[in-house]
C-alpha cells in the first residue's frame, strides 16, 4: 500500500509544479446574435417548401484541457433559432423554434504561419418544433436527435494595421444518433394514446444529416473583443416517407468579453490559436 | 474616453465600430428580404395543382377501398377538364366535384373565396331533429348551462343533458356538477343530435364518468407509405375511469340520441358508448365521419382536408358511414310532428326509462 501511496503524492506534487508553471487557461466566451434567411420543407405538415427569415442567438464556451493543454480543447456550445415563414402563395405560416446544445474535445495542432487546425468529437442533442397554424390534426413536426458528432476547424491569426485578429471556420455535424419520427400518416394523437412504437429511428448520415458551418472574423481591442460571421445551418432526415429539409444561412455578431488574449501583454493558452 | 487614447487605438475602434455597424445593417436588410424562389406563375399552374391535389388525397385517403373508388380513374377523367387557361373559380369547381366522389364529410377545399363541403351524408336524410321544439317544449327555455351542455332534470326524475358539439372542451369540474345535479335521476339522456364533432378528448372526458374498469373503446389506423392500403396495425383506445374524487354516473340506464347529423366525434362517442352494458342508441343513423382528418396544402396557397386514419370500432369495424341504434330503438321524427312540439326520439327515450324494456336488463 505504502509503495503505491508514495508515487501517487510524488505524480500529483509533479503535477501541480507543472500546472504552476503553465500559462493561465482562461474560457473564452463567445456570445452571439444571429439573423438570416431559413426555408423548411417538413412533408409531414406539407408537401410544400416554407421560406421567411430566423432569429438565433448562440454561445461558445472553450478552454485548453487541463491534462494537455497544448494539444487539446474542450467546447460547449448552446444555439437556438426562432424561425417565421410563409408557403409560396403566402397565406399561410410556419412558426419554428429549434436548439442544440454540444460538448466535445478536440486534438489541436498548431501549424506555422500561425493557423490551428483543430479536429474532435462531441456529444450532440439537438430538438426542434415546426408549426404550421394552418394544419388542424397535424400541426406541428417535432425533430429530435441525439448524437455523436465530428469537429474541426481551421483558423488563422494575422493583424489589420494594429489590430490582432482571427478568422476561422468550424464545421460540426453528427456522424450516428437517435432521431424522432412518426410513422407516415401517424397522428400525434396516437402517440398520445401512447403508440410510440418505432418513434426512435437509428440516424446516420444515410438518413439523417445535419452540419453547422460557421466562418467568422474576431477583432480583438484588448478588454473585449467583437466576432462577425456567417453560419449555415442544415438539418435533414428521411423515415417513413416523410422528409424534414431546414436550411439557415445567417450573419452573426458577437461579443467576446474580456478579449481573446492577442493584445494583452501576459500570454494566455487559448483554445482559439 | 477616446480622448485619452493614442489616436491609433481610437482608429481602431472607429473601425470595428464601422464594421459592427456594416453587418447590422446586413442582417437587419437581410431578414427583411428573405424570400422564396417558386415563380409565380408555377403556383397557379392549373394542373400543378390538379395534380398536386390527386397526389395528396391518393397517398394519404384512407377509406378508397372501403368505398369501392378507383381514385386514379376518376383523377383522369376529371383531369381532362381543365385547360391551361383555366380559372382558378373554375379550377377550384372541378376539383371540389372530384373531392365530393369521395362521399365524405371530412373533406375540405378552402380557397379564399370559398369552401368546399361535401353535405349529403346528412342532407338526403330526414333531420330528426329541432332545437326550437326541445328548447320549447321539452326544457320550457329554463335550463341550466355549462361548458357547452345544457341540462335539466325531466319529468322530476330523468337527467337530460344536451351537448351540441365537441369542439367545446367540457371540463371536468363542470362535469362533476352536472352529474351532482343530475344524482338522484334514475336514468340519464345524453343528447347529441346534429353535434358535428370536434375534439376526441371530450370523449375520454364523458366516458369515463360512466365506466368502472378500463376498457378498450376502438382502434384507430394509419398508413405507413402512400401505397394504397398499407395500413398499420389497430392500435386500441382504451378508456379509463374518472378519477375517484370525481362525480360518476354507473348502474343506471343510459340512453344517447343521435340523428343523421352525428358527426366525426359524435359518431365516435357513439360507437363507444354503444358498447357499455347500460347504453342505449336512441333516434337514427349516425352520419358517419370514422376518420381522423390530416390537413394539407396546395401551391396555390388553398387547404386540402381529408380522412386519414381510420378509427374503427371495439371490433376493429370501420365506422365511417355511421352507427346504427340500439335493437329496437331506432326512431325517426316527422317534421310535422317537431313543429307540433313533439320530438319522438326524446318521447320514445322518456318511454323507455319510464318503463324499461325487460330485454335490455337495465
Amino acid at each position: 500500500m505504502r509503495r503505491l501511496f508514495l508515487p501517487a503524492i510524488a505524480m500529483v506534487c509533479l503535477t501541480s509544479g507543472m500546472a504552476a508553471d503553465e500559462l493561465p487557461r482562461p474560457v473564452v466566451q463567445q456570445y452571439r446574435l444571429e439573423s438570416g434567411a431559413t426555408d423548411v420543407t417538413a412533408t409531414y405538415l406539407s408537401p410544400l417548401r416554407y421560406s421567411g427569415s430566423v432569429l438565433g442567438a448562440s454561445g461558445t464556451w472553450s478552454k485548453a484541457f487541463n491534462h494537455a493543454p497544448e494539444s487539446t480543447v474542450m467546447r460547449f456550445e448552446a444555439n437556438s433559432e426562432l424561425r417565421d415563414m410563409l408557403n409560396p402563395a403566402k397565406n399561410a405560416q410556419m412558426i419554428g423554434l429549434d436548439g442544440n446544445f454540444t460538448w466535445g474535445m478536440e486534438w489541436r495542432k498548431r501549424l506555422p504561419y500561425a493557423l490551428q487546425v483543430t479536429a474532435g468529437g462531441s456529444a450532440d442533442i439537438y430538438g426542434g418544433i415546426l408549426y404550421l397554424t394552418r394544419n388542424g390534426n397535424n400541426p406541428v413536426s417535432i425533430n429530435a436527435y441525439p448524437a455523436v458528432a465530428a469537429d474541426a476547424s481551421l483558423s488563422w491569426r494575422f493583424n489589420i494595421g494594429k489590430l490582432p485578429c482571427l478568422v476561422y471556420n468550424r464545421v460540426h455535424t453528427p456522424v450516428a444518433g437517435a432521431f424522432f419520427s412518426p410513422q407516415y400518416g401517424e397522428t400525434y394523437y396516437e402517440i398520445y394514446l401512447g403508440n410510440h412504437s418505432g418513434l426512435a429511428r437509428f440516424g446516420w448520415w444515410g438518413n439523417s444529416f445535419r452540419i453547422d458551418n460557421r466562418t467568422a472574423l474576431i477583432l480583438d481591442c484588448t478588454n473585449v473583443a467583437w466576432e462577425i460571421g456567417y453560419t449555415y445551418r442544415h438539418y435533414n432526415a428521411t423515415a417513413s416517407y416523410l422528409t424534414t429539409n431546414i436550411n439557415s444561412h445567417l450573419l452573426s455578431i458577437g461579443v467576446i468579453p474580456h478579449g481573446i488574449g492577442l493584445k494583452k501583454r501576459a500570454q494566455i493558452n487559448s483554445p482559439l490559436y | 474616453m477616446i480622448s485619452a487614447m493614442k489616436p491609433s487605438v481610437a482608429k481602431f475602434h472607429g473601425i470595428c465600430r464601422r464594421i459592427v455597424t456594416a453587418v447590422a445593417a446586413i442582417i437587419v436588410a437581410l431578414s427583411f428580404t428573405a424570400c422564396n424562389n417558386e415563380p409565380e406563375t408555377s403556383i397557379k399552374d392549373p394542373y400543378y395543382n390538379f395534380d398536386m391535389l390527386t397526389r395528396i388525397v391518393g397517398d394519404h385517403y384512407c377509406f378508397f377501398e372501403q368505398k369501392d373508388i378507383d381514385w386514379p380513374k376518376l383523377c383522369a377523367e376529371y383531369r381532362q377538364r381543365i385547360k391551361p387557361e383555366t380559372k382558378q373559380v373554375e379550377l377550384f369547381t372541378i376539383m371540389a366535384e372530384l373531392l365530393n366522389e369521395l362521399k365524405d364529410g371530412h373533406v375540405n377545399l378552402s380557397s379564399p373565396f370559398t369552401t368546399s363541403y361535401y353535405r349529403k351524408w346528412w342532407s338526403d336524410y330526414p333531420q330528426d331533429f329541432n332545437l326550437r321544439t326541445l328548447q320549447e317544449y321539452y326544457l320550457k327555455f329554463n335550463y341550466f348551462s355549462t361548458s357547452g351542455m345544457s341540462y335539466k332534470m325531466l319529468n322530476g326524475d330523468v337527467g337530460y343533458v344536451y351537448f351540441p358539439s365537441f369542439s367545446t372542451t367540457v371540463s371536468e369540474s363542470a362535469l362533476d356538477y352536472v352529474l351532482a345535479i343530475l344524482a338522484d335521476s334514475k336514468g340519464l339522456i345524453i343528447d347529441i343530435r346534429n353535434n358535428g364533432g370536434g375534439m376526441l378528448t371530450n370523449i375520454n372526458t364523458f366516458v369515463g364518468r360512466f365506466i368502472d374498469k378500463e376498457f378498450t373503446g376502438g382502434y384507430i389506423h394509419h398508413k405507413l407509405s402512400p401505397a394504397p392500403n398499407d395500413f398499420s396495425a389497430g392500435y386500441p383506445v382504451v378508456y379509463k375511469p374518472c378519477d375517484k374524487e370525481r362525480k360518476q354516473y354507473l348502474d343506471r340506464p343510459i340512453l344517447v340520441l343521435t340523428n343523421r347529423s352525428c358527426f366525426s366525434a359524435a359518431n365516435d362517442f357513439t360507437s363507444v358508448m354503444k358498447e357499455l352494458p347500460n347504453v342505449r342508441i336512441v333516434g337514427a343513423r349516425t352520419g358517419g365521419g370514422g376518420g381522423l382528418p390530416f390537413s394539407s396544402e396546395l401551391p396555390n396557397g388553398w387547404a386540402v382536408r381529408f380522412s386519414a386514419c381510420p378509427i374503427n370500432n371495439c371490433r376493429d369495424e370501420v365506422t365511417e358511414f355511421g352507427i346504427d341504434p340500439s335493437p329496437g330503438c331506432e326512431v325517426h321524427c316527422t317534421p310535422q310532428e317537431l313543429a307540433a312540439g313533439k320530438d319522438a326520439i326524446l318521447d320514445f327515450a322518456l318511454r323507455l326509462l319510464q318503463n324499461p324494456n325487460p330485454q335490455y336488463s337495465y
